[in-house]
């Protein structure tokens, strides 16, 4: 981390369109003149290769880019496939047909594709129960197939019915082509500011919750969209190959797509797409004549890989190609504006804040218990007690509409109950966690730009030169030093930077509560002071109500407007500053405690 | 084209072999098989019918001067891997002609390539029928041929009711939709008609209702190997010992179940103990060319060592191995082979001699009945 | 009627027979061994090896213990151990060592189905009604099992640690446990425990090196719904094993065979924690 990177924006930016478009075109050409140098075996092969190639693209988006583990991709894929054969089959072939087939092999997927996302995507749902529920889906749709009578042909499949009419040297072209145009467009999606999101939901999901975003309805959606391009590689290949057949519907097959995504390099497009073709080219030319070592390579193989490797073959290369990613670059990213605040400027009557009688408890064991507060804005709340007081489960009751077990909460006038953390957040909720939660394979300028993405809707294609965020936010990244840092990746950040970013987060929220967990905790005195100042300018100058949790009486003494004392889930007392340091209640509770 | 023969010999996969008997340009049999997947328990035996009866010819001086060769590919029993396996044959080693015993999915997904490069294709295993293409030939029992026999020695055992049970894929439905009609025809009655998916394990439910339904007969038609073990073993612990007749057994899997095989009723074109110098021959000649290696010939891997003759024959008929004049020739030539003498018909299908056998306890069949020239029935009017 | 009931309470003992390993592992590692089904192909083959050894068939029960437990020790020191903070990727990790379990098992023994030695044969009258005795005597073993792991968990040591790390690991590590011996030997008793199954599995399927693979995904689904409770799967096993009978009797047994992976699904859709508080 010695050398620290100097880089401008803008040629970056050219420099990578200019590389995408140049492989474009070379991989254009590749498949376009394939055909006049490749055998027919070949050709074949690769034809097969290529769509499964596009397969493992979803795959990859699904599993590298977002983390949701998925053996459903082929389940989709032989719905869309099934699709076209049996449209075919049954109804006959005429161009009409073949591109009724055509949507029909991109719309069935995408409705079967809502059905599994709503599945397995709810709030509080597990990354493991997504993988089984993408286990069950293909083994219900391979059985669906199996029972299928002449409708789906049972295990022979479908054969002989009239697709596209190409021979082998088109459909080389046309899946070739469709290959390219999905790896383009994914390749631009994940390197635009949506598709930065994906990437933010794998690293952190809780933190993209609680700063708006609807992760579910954004893997939903990936999901949906996902899976009518598993359904478009379905009709492909069920044109080209002339031959639909259960398997290729399987969970089986979907555990070869992960192995070709995985030995490849999951988190990359380019890496599935090599692993993908390299693997299944070279198991045509070997398995006949050693089927079972070979299987045996590969499933030792994919082994060690997870295991030493988990990135693929591609992280190998990247390794050693790629410059900057682990360095500290100071300078570039985009430009920081400062945009006028969009939301949450009406100021209704009444509290921002009104908590009653809020209970929380676990089973008879009672955590919070009633509980009544409420917080006008320009306030600054500090909420102290010692450990095991309840301080962190009451900033939970406040975030989570699900969480409390009783009494109301309601912000700006809205009860909360039910309410899931982006919906709160919607509200004018901004939350700082205890320990920094950040996006650690993001760079500054990107963790900034995903606290906006509920405000300002990302592009799918591009990545803005610009980085608009609230005077209060850039003005904390100019004490900070962030400023300079916006093209550094979060994981190279020191504890303070990391808490200060976070705050910069929370606060381009435009949020009209902050609940801050311990901001000052592992920090120097500098930064704290830093902080203290930003949350006093934040309050009293620019009317934000905010909750503090913290230890330290002499920074709450500091910077609080009021303080609330909670001592074994109850508030024992509320009042101003002095009130407070000087109360009985509070020396007797910390007496030995806080100071020891 | 080098091949690297270690590899398969290490897998336990038996090799392609090229005798030196006759020289020329060989003359390439593709053979797309099982290796793995549902048909690896039989495929060893359909290579080392092949690979005799290749043996055999070029030590006789080949075809038309030309030496025979095999080529082994892996179909993996299913559709994808048979479309890799056909696609290799057919567009990489440039076979002359498939003769292959494989799955119904193996062979669906290998038509449309097969039709494509233009390559005869003489399919080996016996199967739910009506599979028609030009390019197709047939040297197996059909539904039509295996059934009736069957359900004949059944009726005159005294059955009336029937179960039928099978596993939930082509073979296994079609297998028991023509046994269903025929048992109707002759005046029986189904009383139950019950299918496991094809990986299916447990049969727990359907034997209980098997043994509630009063049935005196069973016959079933599941997924080759594994499935008929499975069903077998669970049968003979629910102590059913009703007449059991099983349309998908082979006399080598039959072996492999040791005591619970016992009684089961086969209906086939081959079995071991068929008393004819052809079959004693063969059977000779495959214990000396492979000892203790021995797969035992079985009714899916006899048809594959004629099916081999049968193009011989077609070949030298045809002065070529061009494909028109041969599937053309197909039709016309006979070949007296284990299992008798097979001509396939104009329908690319061929009549068989029937025999019904009974498995033993130490896994042999013995032959109860036969039935002669069993006609194939129309499998493709429009060929 | 008596049959149904006595299909349903042996379908589910085997179930609980089959699962009890992977939910070992699962309950205390937090780990998904999806070369489950490769393990119950391993223990077969020691009922294959012991017959050809001419022992007595029973015997194959210690040896597949044995032989699973040493070869489980030999996999959570390689290959699961640094993948315990990435549980997806051990799920991968374990579904790669299945394909290679599977293949070397066939290059040894080769693809066919082998034939096996019956360890109990024959039907016991009960009630007038007569019912296979090895599903009876699979009710048996699925009790000596459960009542053996509680029997372990409850009142041994190792017990104890693996219920402290169940709990609260941070909690057990800080206690003094020496908690990467205890997930050892868990995993250790985990593929034992589901080698025996393999050899209890021998009268009632093929044994061929594909045969564990049609276990796995029922007995996965099962201890997804149990969590890390051996009370929870056997309530699971007779619950879905039960409509697993039911629909198979009553309406198709092709349906019978997805309702265990189905119901799982629906039961942790609404609830994540499935039946593991009961």
């Amino acid at each position: 981390m010695s050398d620290t990177l100097t880089a401008s924006p803008r040629p970056f930016a050219q420099r990578r369109a200019l590389i995408l478009g140049g492989l474009a075109v070379a991989a254009l050409a590749l498949v376009l003149l394939g055909p006049l140098f490749l055998d027919r075996f070949s050709l074949n092969v690769l034809t097969r290769s290529m769509i499964y190639a596009i397969l493992a693209i979803t795959l990859d988006l699904l599993w590298g880019f977002t983390g949701i583990l998925t053996f459903g991709q082929a389940a989709f894929f032989g719905i869309g496939a099934y699709a076209t054969a049996m449209l075919l089959t049954h109804v006959g072939s005429s161009p009409a047909l073949i591109g009724g087939a055509l949507v029909l092999a991109i719309l069935v997927p995408m409705i079967l594709g809502i059905a599994v996302g709503w599945l397995s995507f709810y709030y509080g749902s597990t990354p493991i129960y997504a993988t089984v529920i993408s286990l069950v889906f293909p083994i219900v749709v391979t059985q669906l197939v199996y029972s299928g009578g002449t409708l789906t042909g049972s295990s022979s499949g479908l054969v002989g019915y009239m697709g596209l009419p190409f021979g082998l040297e088109g459909f080389f072209r046309l899946s070739g082509l469709c290959l390219v145009l999905v790896a383009i467009g994914a390749l631009v999606f994940v390197r635009s500011d949506a598709g930065r999101v994906l990437t933010a939901i794998r690293d952190n999901e809780t933190r993209c919750a609680y700063l708006g975003l609807n992760t579910q309805r954004i893997k939903i959606v990936l999901t949906t969209v996902l899976a009518g391009v598993a359904g478009l590689a379905g009709f492909l290949y069920a044109n080209a190959s002339g031959v639909v057949a259960p398997e290729n519907t399987g969970f089986v097959f979907g555990t070869e797509l992960v192995v070709w995504t995985a030995l490849g390099g999951r988190g990359t497009i380019l890496g599935p797409i090599l692993g993908t073709i390299g693997i299944d080219y070279l198991s045509a030319n070997l398995s006949g004549e050693l089927p079972f070592l070979w299987q045996l390579i590969i499933g030792a193989l994919f082994v060690v890989m997870i295991i030493f490797l988990p990135n693929g073959l591609a992280a190998l290369v990247a390794r050693f190609t790629r410059r900057g990613r682990n360095e500290v670059v100071t300078g570039g990213g985009p430009t920081l504006t400062v945009s006028a605040a969009t939301h949450h400027t009406q100021q209704g009557g009444g509290p921002l804040l009104s908590i009653s009688k809020l209970e929380k408890s676990y089973g008879s064991h009672k955590v919070l218990e009633d509980i009544t507060l409420d917080v006008a804005p320009g306030e600054l709340v500090s909420l102290v007690g010692p450990n095991g007081a309840g301080k962190t489960t009451m900033m939970r009751c406040l975030t989570d509409g699900k969480e409390r077990s009783g009494g109301t909460v309601r912000i700006a006038g809205q009860d909360i109950a039910g309410m899931t953390p982006d919906r709160i957040v919607a509200l004018g909720v901004g939350r700082k966690f205890q320990v920094a939660s950040v996006f650690e394979s993001l760079t500054v300028a990107d963790c900034l730009r995903m606290a906006r993405s509920a405000l300002d809707t990302p592009s799918c294609i591009a990545t803005a030169h610009d980085l608009g965020l609230p005077q209060a936010a850039v003005e904390i990244l100019q004490l900070t030093g962030l400023d300079r840092l916006l093209a550094t990746e979060v994981s190279l950040l020191s504890h303070g930077q990391k808490q200060s970013l976070e705050l910069a987060m929370v606060v381009s929220l435009e949020p009209r509560l902050i609940l801050l967990d311990e901001p000052t905790a592992g920090l120097t005195k500098a930064e704290r002071t830093t902080i203290g100042g930003i949350l006093r300018k934040l309050t009293a100058e620019m009317g934000f109500a905010a909750i503090l949790v913290e230890h330290d009486l002499d920074f709450v003494r500091d910077i609080s407007s009021r303080i609330v004392v909670l001592h074994q889930g109850r508030l024992v007392l509320d009042g101003s500053v002095d009130e407070v340091v000087n109360s009985e209640i509070v020396k007797t509770i910390y007496s030995g405690g806080e100071n020891a | 084209m080098k091949k690297t023969f270690l590899f398969t010999t290490l897998a336990g996969a038996l090799f392609a072999s090229t005798a030196l008997a006759a020289d020329g340009e060989p003359i390439r049999i593709g053979v797309p098989v099982g290796l793995s997947g549902a048909n690896s328990v039989v495929a060893p035996s359909v290579v080392q019918s092949a690979e005799l009866a290749v043996e055999e010819i070029n030590a006789a001086g080949g075809v038309l001067g030309r030496p025979l060769e095999l080529v082994i590919a892996d179909d993996a029993s299913g559709a994808a891997g048979a479309q890799k396996a056909f696609d290799a044959l057919v567009y990489q080693k440039e076979v002359d002609v498939l003769i292959s015993m494989e799955t119904s999915a193996a062979r669906n997904a290998g038509l449309p390539i097969v039709a494509r490069g233009k390559v005869p294709y003489i399919y080996t295993s016996f199967y739910e029928g009506r599979s028609c293409s030009p390019f197709l030939y047939v040297n197996a029992w059909v539904p039509e041929q295996q059934v009736p026999p069957i359900v004949d020695y059944l009726k005159a055992e005294g059955a009336k009711n029937y179960f039928l049970i099978g596993s939930d894929y082509a073979f296994g439905r079609g297998m028991l939709e023509f046994a269903r009609s025929y048992v109707e025809s002759t005046g029986g009655t189904v009383v139950g008609e019950e299918y496991l998916p094809m990986d299916g394990s447990d049969w727990t439910a359907i034997i209980s209702k098997l043994k509630a339904s009063g049935a005196d007969a069973l016959i079933t038609s599941t997924a080759g190997g594994a499935p008929n073990v499975t069903l077998s073993k669970q049968l003979r612990g629910a102590g059913v010992a009703l007449p059991y007749a099983n349309l998908a057994v082979d006399e080598g899997t039959a072996q492999s179940m040791g005591a619970d095989a016992e009684g089961i009723l086969i209906s086939a074109s081959y079995v071991t103990g068929i008393d004819s110098p052809e079959n004693t021959a063969f059977l000779e000649a495959m214990k000396a060319k492979f000892g203790d290696e021995l797969r035992t010939p079985n009714d899916l891997s006899v048809p594959e060592y004629e099916a081999v003759y049968l193009y011989k024959a077609a070949v030298e008929k045809a002065g070529t191995t061009d494909t028109q004049p041969v599937l053309d020739a197909l039709a016309q030539v006979s070949f007296v082979g284990p299992r008798g003498t097979i001509q396939m018909n104009a329908q690319h299908h061929a009549p068989l001699t029937m025999y019904l056998g009974q498995v033993q306890a130490d896994g042999s069949v013995s032959v109860v009945e036969s039935f002669a020239n069993v006609d194939p029935g129309a499998q493709c009017p429009d060929l | 009627m008596l049959t149904l009931l006595l299909d349903i309470i042996t379908t589910a003992a085997i179930l609980f027979i089959v699962s009890a390993g992977l939910l070992a592992i699962f309950g205390v590692l937090k780990i998904v061994n999806f070369a489950h089904g490769a393990w119950l192909t391993v223990g077969a083959y020691c009922a294959v090896v012991t017959a050809g050894l001419g022992l007595n068939p029973w015997l194959a029960l210690p040896l597949a213990f044995v032989a699973g437990a040493v070869l489980g020790a030999l996999t959570e020191r390689l290959i699961v151990r640094p993948l315990y903070a990435r549980p997806l990727d051990a799920i991968l990790a374990t579904w790669g060592l299945s394909i290679v379990i599977g293949q070397l098992i066939t290059l040894w023994f080769g693809r066919d189905v082998q034939f096996t030695v019956s360890l109990l044969s024959g039907t016991v009258d009960i009630f007038g009604t007569a019912y296979s005795l090895y599903r009876l005597f699979a009710l048996a073993a699925a009790l000596v099992i459960g009542i053996g792991v509680t029997f372990v968990l409850e009142g041994t040591r190792l017990g104890l640690s693996a219920r402290a790390i169940i709990m609260n690991e941070a909690l057990a590590r800080a206690l003094g446990l020496d908690t990467a011996r205890i997930r050892l030997v868990t995993f250790m008793i985990g593929t034992g425990l589901t080698a025996l199954a393999g050899v209890l599995l021998t009268p009632l399927t093929s044994v061929d090196p594909n045969m564990g693979l049609a276990w796995l995904i029922g007995a996965f689904m099962l201890v997804m719904v149990a969590g890390s409770s051996f009370g929870a799967l056997a309530v699971a096993c007779l619950l879905f094993g039960g409509a697993q009978v039911i629909v198979s009797t009553f309406i198709s047994p092709i349906l019978g065979g997805i309702t265990i992976a189905v119901l799982s699904a629906l039961v942790l859709r609404i609830s994540s924690k499935g039946f593991s508080r009961v």
